[in-house]
C-alpha cells in the first residue's frame, strides 16, 4: 500500500536518472565535452554501502505512517545527501589520478537529480512530521556542515567546479563579500524608504493609487536595460562634479547596481509594509486608541508588532530577489559572483559558471532560512 | 590672531597643500582594468605584474566587464590602464569602413591620433598580433579538400563545399565581419550553410565545430583564441586583409601616464613580444589548461626575462 506518493515519484525519478543519465562526465580539458560516467559504475568496492540509505528511502513510500519511520527516512535522506556529494568526489580523484593534469571530471545531470529529488524527499518528510523552523534549520545546518567538512577535508578537490575554484580562489572571496555588500546597500535605503511609503500608501488612497503602479512599473523594466539607463547619467554627473567620481560615484560599478536594486526592492517592501498593516485586526487598533494611546505609540505598540511578520516576508522576498539581480550587475562593473559567472559564460566554462551560481543559490537559500525563522519568532507575539 | 589659530591655519594649508591634485596624482596608484575575457585576463595582469615589480601601485579592476563599459569606465576617469584593441577604433569613431583599420601600422597611428584629441587617452606600442575574425576549419576538413587560406576556403564553397559554419548573430550581420570576406572572396554562403548563435562566443562556435555539433565543421574564431590548436582547428588565414586589425595594445590616461612616465617603457618590450602564437599558446593554458590568468602571465614574464 503506496502511503506517500510524493515520494514514490520522487524515488522514480532518481531511479530513472541514475540508470539513464550520466552521475559525472570526464573531459580531456576545460573546454571539451567529457565521456559520461553512469552511477553503477562508481559504485565499487566499499562504495556499495551508499546504497544503504538508498534502499530505505526507496522502501519509504511503503511504510507506515508513525513517527519513528518518518524520522528513519529523513535521516537516510539527510544521510544520502551527504554521501552522494562524497561518492562524487571520491571517484573525480580516483579517475585524476591516472589521467593528464588539464582533464576535468565534472557533476553531470544524474547527480544533480538525484540531489533534488532527495532534498524535496527530505522536505516532504519534514513537513510530515510537522517539524517546526527550527527544527528544520537545523537538519539543513547539519547537511550543510558535513559537506563542509568533505571540502574541508579536500574530498573534492578533483571535482570541476573546485579546480576552478582553486583557479580563481583570490577573486571569489572578494566577489562574494562584494556580492553581499551590494545586496547590504541595496537592501538599506529599500528599507528606510519602503516601509514608511508602504505605512502611508496603506492610510492613503490617492498615495496607494501612484505609489504602486509606478514601482511596479519599475519592477518591469528589465535589469540590463536599468542598470544601461543609470550609466548615462551618473556618468555625467560624475564627469561634471570630480569630486563625486573620487568618492566612487560614477557610470559603472557598484553605484549604479545599488541604485537600480534600491528601486527593484520597493516594491516587495513597501507591499509588505502596506499588506502588514492592512492584516492588523481593527479591534486591537480600535482597543489602543480607547485606553488612551496616541497614533505613535499605537503604530508602535500595536500595529508594528502585529504587522512584523508580513513586513519580513516582504522583506525576504525583497533580499532573494537582490541577490539574483545582483548577478546582473557583473555586466556593469559592480563585480559580485556573477563577474565569475560571466567569465564562465564567455570562456563557455560551465563549472566557472557553476562556481558563481553555486554559492548565490547557497547564499539565497541561507537569507531565506534566515528570514523563515525570524517570521516564525515574530510570529509569537510576546504577550 | 592667536598663536594656537595660527598655528591651526599653517597646519590646514600645509594639508591642503599636500593634497594638491598633482601630489595626489603622483601618489595614487593606476587602477588596471581589462574586459571579461581571457586574454583580457591575460593582459591586465601582465600589466599589473610589470608595474607592481617596478615600484608602481596598481589596483586591481580586471575582468569589469564588456568592451563599452570599460570604455566608458577610462573616459569617465574610473580606471586608468587597461588593454584595448586598435581596430575598436572603427567603433569607437564611428569609421567602420575607413581602410586605415585595415592596415595595423595606420590603424594604430589613426585611432592613437583620434584618442590622444578627443579623450586625452594614449595607447601605447601595440603586439604584433591580430585578433580579429577568423574562419577556421576542422582539421580533417581542411586536409581532405587541401584548404589552408581563405582563398582556398572561397574556392570549395563555390564548388558546393559542405560547409556548416557556426557564427554569432553579430558576426553573420555585421558588414565589416562575414560580409567583408564573402565581398573580398568572393564567395557566398546560404542561411542552410550557417548555424547562427546568439552571442559572441567564439568557445561555443570553436566546440562546435571541434565536436561537429548539430553537423559543424566550421566554426567563427579570432585570431589569438586559445583553443584553436587544442580542438584541431585550422585558420583560414586572410591573406587578402578583409578584416579590420585587431592588435592589443595598453590603452592610458594622459594623466597617470605623466605622473608614471616610465610606464610606456616598461610594457614596450612586453607587447613587443607577444606575437599570435605566444598569445594563443598563453591563452590555451588558461582556457583549455583551466591555469590560473595570474600565473601564466607571471610565469610568461620571468620566462622571458622581464621580470626578475
Amino acid at each position: 500500500m503506496v502511503r506517500n506518493r510524493v515520494a514514490l515519484f520522487l524515488i522514480a525519478v532518481a531511479l530513472a536518472a541514475s540508470w539513464g543519465l550520466p552521475f559525472l562526465t570526464h573531459a580531456p580539458n576545460r573546454l571539451l565535452s567529457g565521456r559520461p560516467i553512469a552511477l553503477v559504475s562508481v559504485l565499487a568496492g566499499a562504495r556499495w554501502f551508499v546504497l544503504l540509505p538508498v534502499l530505505l528511502l526507496a522502501a519509504s513510500p511503503f511504510f507506515p505512517t508513525r513517527r519513528s519511520a518518518q524520522l528513519v527516512v529523513a535521516a537516510s535522506a539527510a544521510a544520502f545527501l551527504v554521501a552522494l556529494v562524497w561518492l562524487a568526489g571520491s571517484e573525480a580523484a580516483a579517475l585524476a589520478e591516472a589521467a593528464p593534469h588539464a582533464a576535468r571530471t565534472s557533476l553531470g545531470s544524474a547527480f544533480w537529480i538525484m540531489l533534488a529529488s532527495t532534498a524535496l524527499m527530505l522536505h516532504d518528510e519534514l513537513r510530515r512530521l510537522g517539524a517546526s523552523a527550527l527544527a528544520r534549520s537545523a537538519t539543513y545546518c547539519a547537511i550543510l556542515v558535513g559537506i563542509a567538512a568533505l571540502l574541508a577535508a579536500g574530498k573534492l578537490d578533483q571535482l570541476s567546479l573546485l579546480r576552478e575554484y582553486a583557479g580563481h580562489r583570490d577573486v571569489f572571496t572578494a566577489a562574494l563579500l562584494r556580492h553581499a555588500l551590494i545586496v547590504i546597500l541595496a537592501l538599506a535605503p529599500a528599507i528606510i524608504l519602503g516601509i514608511p511609503l508602504g505605512i502611508a500608501a496603506e492610510r492613503r488612497h490617492r498615495l496607494r493609487g501612484v505609489l504602486f503602479p509606478v514601482l511596479n512599473l519599475i519592477q518591469t523594466i528589465p535589469s540590463v536595460a536599468l542598470f544601461g539607463l543609470l550609466i548615462a547619467p551618473l556618468s555625467g554627473l560624475a564627469a561634471s562634479f570630480p569630486a563625486l567620481g573620487a568618492a566612487g560615484i560614477g557610470g559603472v560599478g557598484v553605484f549604479p547596481a545599488v541604485i537600480a536594486l534600491a528601486l527593484y526592492s520597493l516594491l516587495p517592501v513597501a507591499r509588505g509594509a502596506a499588506a502588514g498593516l492592512a492584516a492588523v485586526p481593527s479591534a486591537a487598533v480600535e482597543a489602543a486608541r480607547a485606553i488612551g494611546m496616541t497614533a505613535a505609540q499605537v503604530l508602535r505598540r500595536v500595529e508594528a508588532p502585529l504587522a512584523l511578520p508580513v513586513i519580513l516576508s516582504g522583506l525576504r522576498i525583497a533580499a532573494v530577489q537582490a541577490i539574483g539581480l545582483t548577478a546582473v550587475a557583473a555586466l556593469i562593473g559592480a563585480g559580485g559572483l556573477g563577474a565569475i559567472m560571466f567569465q564562465g559564460l564567455f570562456a563557455n566554462a560551465l563549472d566557472l559558471v557553476l562556481l558563481g551560481v553555486v554559492p548565490m543559490i547557497a547564499m539565497a537559500l541561507l537569507v531565506d532560512t534566515f528570514f523563515s525563522l525570524a517570521i516564525a519568532a515574530s510570529n509569537r507575539v510576546p504577550r | 590672531m592667536t598663536g594656537r589659530s595660527l598655528r591651526w591655519l599653517a597646519l590646514c594649508g600645509l594639508l591642503l597643500f599636500a593634497l594638491r591634485p598633482e601630489a595626489t596624482a603622483a601618489q595614487a596608484p593606476v587602477r588596471v582594468a581589462s574586459k571579461i575575457d581571457t586574454e583580457g585576463a591575460l593582459l591586465g595582469n601582465m600589466m599589473i605584474a610589470l608595474l607592481e615589480a617596478n615600484g608602481i601601485k596598481t589596483v586591481n579592476k580586471l575582468q569589469l566587464g564588456p568592451t563599452n563599459i570599460v570604455r566608458s569606465a577610462i573616459i569617465a576617469g574610473e580606471i586608468d590602464l587597461y588593454p584595448e584593441y586598435t581596430g575598436n577604433g572603427a567603433v569607437f569613431f564611428s569609421m567602420p569602413s575607413d581602410p586605415a583599420w585595415k592596415n595595423a601600422k595606420s590603424g594604430y597611428e589613426k585611432v592613437k591620433e583620434l584618442d590622444r584629441s578627443a579623450n586625452k587617452l594614449v595607447w601605447l606600442q601595440p603586439a604584433p598580433a591580430n585578433n580579429t575574425w577568423v574562419i577556421s576549419l576542422h582539421r580533417d576538413l581542411a586536409a581532405a579538400n587541401h584548404l589552408a587560406t581563405m582563398t582556398d576556403f572561397a574556392g570549395w564553397v563555390r564548388g558546393g563545399g559542405a560547409v556548416k559554419l557556426a557564427a554569432s548573430a553579430e558576426f553573420v550581420e555585421s558588414p565589416a565581419a562575414l560580409p567583408s570576406f564573402e565581398k573580398t572572396y568572393d564567395f557566398k554562403l546560404k542561411p542552410s550553410q550557417l548555424i547562427v548563435l546568439a552571442g559572441g562566443d567564439t568557445a561555443v562556435t570553436m566546440r562546435a565545430a571541434a565536436e561537429q555539433i548539430s553537423g559543424a565543421n566550421a566554426a567563427m574564431a579570432y585570431g589569438t583564441d586559445g583553443a584553436l590548436d587544442s580542438l584541431g582547428l585550422v585558420v583560414m588565414s586572410d591573406a587578402k586583409g578583409a578584416q579590420v586589425i585587431y592588435a592589443p595594445a595598453p590603452l592610458v590616461r594622459g594623466g597617470v601616464l605623466e605622473a608614471y612616465p616610465k610606464m610606456a617603457e616598461l610594457l614596450e618590450p612586453v607587447f613587443r613580444s607577444l606575437d599570435e602564437a605566444a598569445l594563443r599558446r598563453l591563452n590555451a593554458r588558461i582556457a583549455v589548461g583551466g591555469e590560473e590568468a595570474r600565473e601564466v602571465a607571471a610565469d610568461y614574464l620571468r620566462t622571458k626575462g622581464f621580470l626578475k
